[in-house]
């Protein structure tokens, strides 16, 4: 048996919402114990007090957060500047919290110290890893996805699925911050690992469409592009974006060799002095890319794509719980059609279930069911977990 | 217990102020990002025309390039055939006419032998006349026979016109040699006059009259011309192509016209040239035909182009003019035609090429 209880609410004021979503939580609980918990808050709240006042009414919570772009659940959809709670209670399933910190300076480092945090009191093999990381720290500049998919697959083993989403805040990109028990960080990578009878199954969509003509990159470095066709990455930019500065919503897809598999890649920040733009994620030297462009009715049909594929794989008779976590910048540009993204995928249900999800800065999930995990980005991951 | 209550509406309504407070704030600022990310959009289409334009022009430039490329192609095929077929024939034609050189020489050499036996023979008849005013009814039957008044009178013509007739193969022996010239490899200073009354000669069969048309009058207005330097086989060759055209173009009006019409208005051709002041001959070359349609004159010099019937023209005697004039001797060919009156071809080249290594 896995139950997810949710608590949700709008109030913008800290002590309002968190008293709100614990009441709503408590009655659903119907006096089971919650075992773990993932809190999705919007970045105005006073976050210590949120999680003060939970750890009183749950002290023995395994308990992980972060801030976000805009939070959903079954309870109140689609939400933005609100406070989701999700619990989970189940007698089979075991779940444990970690925290690694100062994931933007050895991300490698962080993912083995919350690993062993969350998995020394596991006692059988580790089934998935629910992650939150930060993106955004303190001091303006982001961790890399990348390295933290690394570090965590170097400390769980290349088989666990890893799935989640980067912390938000309200598409400031200025700092974002994370929660484990009742520790507020905004360099950290908390995890949820669960262990024990649970059986789960995901999918992801993405919907942008390549636009413009296909150009090779002739100089890059890690995350930063300096050159496209011998021009500054800018300069590639501006031809589409005049004297903008290139922004999440106009990604890059990149193609790898002959292959058709291609990956989009946000802009991030970028230096005005050479031309040089720093992406959240890998651009290897030499690959093709292409600006990418949105149609709204694509973004949200691939969010269908996402959640098919998902209960298509489903390896039980049904999930009894949703987990979603869907780009900002999907959020950002489907404006009042965000809240369909939700829509479908509550309507696609078999029945009544909770969903829970936030909308993040970079998604985590396996490419494909048992394959290798992958940082997306502008894209949307569904999670399907049950017992049965 | 209605203070509680009270108290409670007022919690929820304070809450709500709250919520709608902060939806407020959200939706002002969701507004401004959205005008910017439309206008960021527009930027993103309008740069993605750009794209398409630049991709579309850089097409047009290359179809562009492809179609010189193809005509440029096709020129050096035309040259390629043409050459090749020119000096095959500049071969054949010099061959030939070595050949029957030989032959007539014999025929011409002995021709005047022949006149004098000829009439020996006939002296000596005439004298057995004299001395047998009464021959035998044999031999009168024979010299009635052979109708010695006759022949006697004829011989004398026929040994007249086998001597034109061999003098005429040789000067066109000698005009095919001269035409044929196979010094295409270099520049000659020669007489263009002569190139001209060679050609003409080699056309004698075509300018003269035939039973539906009389003879073509030929109109020589030459100037006083210097020694010019050209390739002399390949300027002859463009005389040849445009008096060619000019017959045919003759021809082509006849065929149009009532027998009187061609007689008050015969067929003619004119020749002239000149120096002019740039130091080049200008040579014209005239006929009184229908002229040329407007359309068919901006086309007159592209290879392939004929405006006569399958298998009589090939579409490149101009051309090959054109460029043998225009690239071998930097000159100019140009044409002015008048629908109903006539065309003429003017030729214009340097009295010496430019820049000529050898020299």
């Amino acid at each position: 048996m896995l139950k997810m209880i949710l608590g949700h609410s709008d109030d913008p004021d800290s002590q309002g919402a968190i008293e709100e979503v614990l009441e709503q939580c408590i009655r659903d609980l119907a006096g089971m114990l919650p075992k773990a918990g993932l809190l999705f808050a919007a970045i105005d709240f006073d976050h210590a007090l949120i999680l003060e006042t939970i750890n009183q009414t749950f002290p023995d919570l395994q308990l992980i957060g972060c801030t976000t772009d805009g939070e959903m659940s079954s309870i109140l959809g689609f939400q933005q500047d609100s406070l989701t709670l999700t619990l989970f209670c189940s007698d089979t399933v075991d779940i444990y919290a970690g925290v690694g910190r100062q994931a933007e300076q050895d991300a490698i480092a962080a993912a083995h110290q919350a690993v062993q945090q969350a998995t020394e009191k596991s006692l059988t093999p580790t089934k998935l890893c629910i992650t939150v990381p930060a993106s955004y720290t303190a001091n303006g500049s982001t961790t890399s996805g990348e390295q933290i998919l690394k570090g965590l697959e170097l400390a769980l083993g290349a088989n666990v699925p890893i799935v989640g989403g980067s912390a938000g805040d309200q598409f400031r990109f200025q700092k974002t911050y994370q929660f484990f028990g009742t520790e507020v960080f905004t360099d950290a990578l908390p995890v949820l690992i669960f262990s024990g009878d649970l059986r789960l199954s995901h999918g992801t969509g993405c919907g942008w469409q390549p636009i413009g003509s296909k150009s090779t990159v002739t100089k890059s470095q890690n995350t930063v592009l300096y050159e496209i066709d011998g021009q500054s990455a800018l300069e590639f930019y501006q031809k589409y974006l005049g004297d903008r500065q290139p922004t999440a919503e106009h990604p890059l897809y990149v193609y790898e060799g002959d292959s058709d598999r291609c990956y989009l890649r946000v802009p991030n920040t970028c230096d005005l002095e050479t031309g040089s733009i720093n992406f959240l994620g890998n651009i290897p030297q030499g690959a093709t890319v292409q600006l990418a462009e949105i149609s709204r009715d694509q973004v949200i049909a691939a969010s269908e794509t996402s959640f098919k594929m998902a209960l298509e794989h489903y390896p039980g008779t049904e999930p009894e719980a949703v987990l979603i976590f869907s780009c900002c910048c999907r959020r950002w540009l489907l404006g009042t059609r965000a809240k369909e993204e939700y829509a479908l995928v509550k309507n696609a249900l078999p029945k009544m279930m909770p969903i829970a999800g936030f909308y993040t800065y970079g998604e985590f999930a396996p490419l494909q069911q048992q394959g290798s995990n992958y940082y997306h980005q502008e894209t949307f991951v569904t999670l399907l977990l049950g017992t049965a | 217990m209605e203070a509680n209550a009270d108290q409670q509406k007022l919690q929820e309504l304070e809450k709500k102020v709250r919520v709608l407070t902060k939806k407020l704030e959200r939706s002002e600022a969701d507004r401004q990002q959205l005008e910017a990310t439309s206008e960021e959009r527009e930027h993103i289409l309008k740069g993605v025309i750009r794209d398409f334009e630049l991709s579309q022009s850089s097409l047009e430039n290359r179809t562009r390039e492809l179609e010189i490329a193809l005509r440029d192609l096709k020129q050096l095929q035309v040259k390629l055939i043409e050459s090749e077929k020119m000096s095959a024939l500049g071969v054949l034609v010099a061959g030939v006419a070595h050949e029957i050189n030989n032959p007539v020489s014999f025929i011409r050499g002995n021709l005047s032998h022949i006149k004098v036996y000829t009439q020996d023979l006939l002296r000596l008849i005439t004298a057995y006349q004299q001395h047998n005013p009464n021959p035998s009814q044999v031999l009168k039957d024979l010299m009635e026979d052979i109708d010695l008044e006759f022949l006697r009178e004829d011989m004398i013509n026929i040994l007249k016109s086998m001597q034109i007739g061999s003098e005429r193969i040789q000067k066109i022996v000698l005009s095919l040699r001269n035409f044929s010239r196979l010094d295409e490899s270099k520049f000659k200073a020669v007489d263009i006059h002569e190139g001209i009354d060679n050609t003409l000669l080699i056309l004698q069969h075509r300018l003269q009259a035939t039973t539906t048309r009389s003879a073509i009058q030929i109109n020589k207005q030459y100037g006083d011309l210097p020694l010019v330097e050209c390739y002399a086989g390949s300027l002859n060759q463009v005389f040849m192509n445009l008096l060619s055209n000019a017959i045919d173009a003759l021809e082509d009006a006849n065929s149009m016209c009532t027998d009187q019409d061609v007689k008050h208005h015969p067929n003619e051709i004119w020749i002239c040239t000149e120096v002019n002041d740039r130091n080049q001959i200008k040579i014209t070359i005239a006929d009184n035909g229908q002229g040329i349609p407007e359309e068919a004159r901006s086309r007159l010099f592209d290879p392939f182009f004929t405006t006569k019937p399958v298998g009589k023209g090939t579409g490149l005697g101009l051309f090959v003019s054109y460029q043998i004039i225009t690239e071998k001797h930097k000159g100019k060919l140009s044409c002015q035609s008048t629908l109903g009156s006539g065309t003429q071809f003017m030729i214009e080249i340097p009295v010496q090429q430019p820049l000529l290594p050898s020299r």
